[in-house]
């Protein structure tokens, strides 16, 4: 541990956690860095893109603009505490059965701002799914699949026994990413 | 990052004192903006003084005279979806919602919000020593400068990128701050300075001074308020043209009014000839059409920037329409 070390402590995903690290370092250097975390991705580096994105206390924030030392003692959830005993969590199984990322590079950053709004509001509306990831940048799936995605794990988490849409409803979609003849 | 000291006072007097003691160190809000202009190296405070933590800074309530305060460290998200405010402040509201995006606003505070640095991008990049880092030029009179100013754009031609300041300054609020040498309060049309005065800053607060909070007297009876900006994408964008618009209606008269505009001008800009025309006549869409018109008077647009001067003149008639709109529904509501 060098001088400009500090030894902070917080809970991250569920469980105490005690880490050294360079003092002026921000919660996303920490996580990938000290953490060990990885899931959580660097962007732009000025709150313009949203990959960064964790849940501190439940509210989604830009963690390249958080300082570490700021989250002494503070619950910090990343993509990472997302899967259960249980398996993935609902939203990481919609994304996947429909297809709602592709580089995946946004994914962590959306997953957890949905995870947000899904715990204060059970039914959004697409408009309401839509304006909650507004701070989420993806340069792939041109976000139609994303709110569908969204929509469905909210059902799913309702109880809803919601059926996939077909392989080729999924092809043939207008705002689909691939061109098809 | 360059590396800097973290202090975490629990009161607002040791932050002041901790701010006034090492030259050059910033109080932090949300960390939204003081980040990122320190990962450029733009700035590069000594020391970072935290003012999230500080009990007492955060929140909205009722002060004794009927008047609402609202803490320097509430997040804009908070403002956006208060309630309360959308009735009495609703110019403040509107600006909130509109501000930048979700993840942004549940970080960034009110008090972050009014002093957070331009956006210029030769401001922002280290590699410009423009007349606000100290040096002789501001490119942007010659430069890229689609997003700069049209009005008051003499010395510097930045535009002031605060969404709340020009909605408080609708709202005739104060401004209340705290310093080394005790508190004061500063209506909010006095808070800015042109960079003909100093370049350097956009408002009057010293070293060590950090703004506890806003007040502002809730909308009355027969008051409408609005703010609109134009922007070019849903999300994520600072406004090219905005206006933040409060009128004070007695019947069909128009008895005050306040329009502010903040992205035309390097600080928030009162729109007073836009004001007199609506002062003291009947309402009607073509007395909002001719203030509108008026909102455009003595604008100096640059190379690339002439659009603003037609999108002003539509904005600030539109929100007029808004607030007027919203002033008749509210006096048929029942008292
Ligand atoms: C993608 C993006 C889009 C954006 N779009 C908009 C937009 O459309 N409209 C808009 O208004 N803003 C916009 N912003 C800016 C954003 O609103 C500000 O970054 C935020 O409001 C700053 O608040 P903060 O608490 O994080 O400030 P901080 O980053 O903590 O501080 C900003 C500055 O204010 C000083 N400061 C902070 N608190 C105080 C205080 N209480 N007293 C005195 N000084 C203080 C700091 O020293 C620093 O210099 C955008 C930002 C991003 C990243
Ligand atoms: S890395 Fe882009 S917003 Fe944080
Ligand atoms: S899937 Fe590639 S950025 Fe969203």
């Amino acid at each position: 541990m060098n001088a400009d070390s500090v030894t902070g402590s917080f809970v991250l995903n569920g469980e105490r956690k005690t880490v050294a690290y360079p003092e002026h370092h921000t919660l996303l250097e920490v996580l990938r860095e000290e953490c060990g975390l990885p899931g959580t991705k660097h962007g732009c580096e000025l709150g313009e893109c949203g990959t960064c994105t964790v849940l501190i206390e439940g509210v989604p924030v830009l963690s390249c603009l958080v300082l570490a030392r700021q989250c002494e003692d503070q619950a910090i959830e990343t993509v990472e505490g997302l899967e259960s005993a249980e398996g993935l969590h609902p939203l990481q199984v919609a994304f996947a059965d429909l297809g709602a990322a592709q580089c995946g590079y946004c994914t962590p950053g959306i997953l957890v701002t949905a995870k947000a709004l899904l715990a204060a509001n059970a039914s959004p509306t697409s408009a309401e799914i839509d304006e909650a990831l507004s701070g989420n940048l993806c340069r792939c799936t041109g976000y139609r699949k994303i709110t569908e995605a969204v929509d469905l794990a909210a059902a799913r988490l309702r109880g809803e026994d919601r059926a996939l849409p077909s392989l080729s409803e999924l092809c043939g979609h207008p705002h689909g990413d691939h061109s098809h003849e | 990052m360059k590396n800097f000291d973290y202090a975490r006072p629990q009161d607002v007097q040791s932050a002041a004192a901790a701010l006034g003691k090492a030259k050059g160190s910033r109080p932090k809000g949300g960390g939204t903006d003081l980040i990122t202009l320190m990962k450029s190296g733009v700035l590069t405070p000594p020391l970072v003084v935290d003012l999230a933590s500080i009990p007492g800074l955060s929140g909205v309530s009722r002060l004794e005279t009927g008047h609402f305060r609202v803490g320097a460290t509430t997040t804009i998200a908070e403002v956006a979806e208060h309630p309360e405010l959308a009735r009495v402040a609703r110019v403040l509201t509107d600006a909130a919602a509109t501000t930048a995006t979700p993840l942004v606003r549940n970080r960034g505070t009110v008090g972050g919000n009014l002093c957070q640095r331009p956006r210029c991008w030769y401001f922002r990049n280290l590699d410009y020593v423009c007349s606000k880092k100290g040096g002789q030029t501001c490119y942007a009179a010659e430069g890229e400068n689609k997003y700069h100013a049209i009005f008051e754009n003499v010395t510097c031609n930045i535009v002031h990128p605060s969404n709340l300041a020009p909605a408080l300054w609708a709202l005739d609020a104060t401004i209340h701050v705290a310093g080394p040498t005790g508190e004061k309060s500063i209506p909010v049309a006095d808070f800015w300075v042109r960079p003909e005065e100093d370049i350097s800053t956009e408002n009057v607060l010293e070293a060590g001074e950090v703004i506890t909070g806003v007040s502002f007297a809730p909308e009355g009876a027969s008051t409408g308020s609005a703010y609109h900006e134009v922007r070019e994408k849903q999300s994520y964008d600072w406004a090219l043209v905005n206006a933040a618009v409060r009128l004070d209606f007695e019947g069909e008269v128009v008895k005050e009014a306040r329009i502010v505009v903040s992205a035309v001008a390097p600080i928030p800009l009162r729109l007073e000839a836009c004001e007199k025309i609506l002062k003291g006549q009947k309402f009607s869409d073509a007395l909002a059409e001719a203030a509108g018109k008026a909102a455009s008077g003595g604008a100096t647009p640059l190379r690339d920037n002439a659009y603003k001067v037609h999108l002003i003149e539509k904005c600030v008639k539109n929100t007029i329409l808004d607030a007027a709109r919203r002033a008749k529904v509210r006096s048929g509501e029942p008292r």
